[in-house]
């Protein structure tokens, strides 16, 4: 599973929201990549899904589907949105 | 990491602040009286909150401000402000602040490691309520370090 992690900058919350999702997969066990990159630098990257925060998510056009995040430091949260960004590719 | 970017000096404690503005302000001046950054970045970590939105209210009740390393950044840094009474941001899910972190970047890769073990802290069981309401900045440094030191521990 290839995640690109987006936000604004690409410094600061989404570097914390990769943290987060790297962390998920490892205790669940799913194989991926998690990259850090900014609104303006995405355009061709391949990725299967897009996690951002709400209002980044809106800005996003690019194919891959993107998961928006509401609070970024909820394990719970992130696990049950990763969880099922995995179940949809293994489809 | 974390520990060495985030010192003591540079944590103010339950600060009175009247909206957003004034609690970028109060973090960007910590970083600006250790000569880590210009007062240009204050503005363009205000700026950023203007035009990108308030999605820098990363989880409930934290906010994670920064500019770009272009935006005034001399050295790698980071400042905390917890607050007497939370500030709203203006982001829907996760208002009000009640801590708030500020960093300088340099480039894209030497904090990594400082806003990942941030990043530990802040998934902790309620560390965002544990941290508002800590009197003093050694305690709030000493209760870090001991998640910091367990996640290690496991791995």
């Amino acid at each position: 599973m290839r995640i690109l992690a987006v936000c604004g900058m690409g410094l600061g919350s989404s570097l914390v929201l990769k943290m987060n999702i790297e962390k998920v997969m490892d205790q669940e066990g799913i194989k991926g990549t998690v990259d850090v990159k900014d609104l303006s630098s995405i355009q061709g990257e391949k990725a299967d899904f897009i996690f951002a925060s709400e209002e980044i998510g809106k800005k996003i056009d690019h194919p891959a589907e993107v998961i928006s995040v509401k609070n970024m430091t909820d394990r719970n949260e992130i696990k049950e949105k990763v969880l099922t960004a995995a179940a949809k590719l293994s489809k | 990491m974390i520990l060495d970017l985030l010192t003591e000096g540079r944590i103010a404690i339950k600060i009175k602040a009247a909206n957003w503005q004034e609690v970028v302000q109060t973090a960007g001046q910590l970083l600006l009286v250790d000569n880590l950054i210009t007062e240009k970045y204050i503005e363009a970590m205000q700026k950023s909150i203007i035009e990108n939105g308030p999605y820098v209210v990363i989880g409930k009740g934290i906010a994670l401000l920064h500019a770009r390393p272009e935006d005034g950044v001399k050295k790698l840094g980071m400042s905390l402000v917890t607050l007497a009474e939370p500030v709203n941001f203006g982001n829907k899910n996760n208002d009000p602040v009640k801590i708030a972190f500020a960093f300088g970047a340099v480039d894209d890769k030497q904090h990594v490691k400082a806003i990942s073990e941030l990043s530990t802290v802040l998934m902790a069981d309620n560390a965002v309520n544990k941290i508002a309401v800590i009197e003093k900045p050694a305690s709030i440094l000493n209760y870090m370090e001991k998640i910091i030191a367990s996640e290690n521990y496991q791995k």
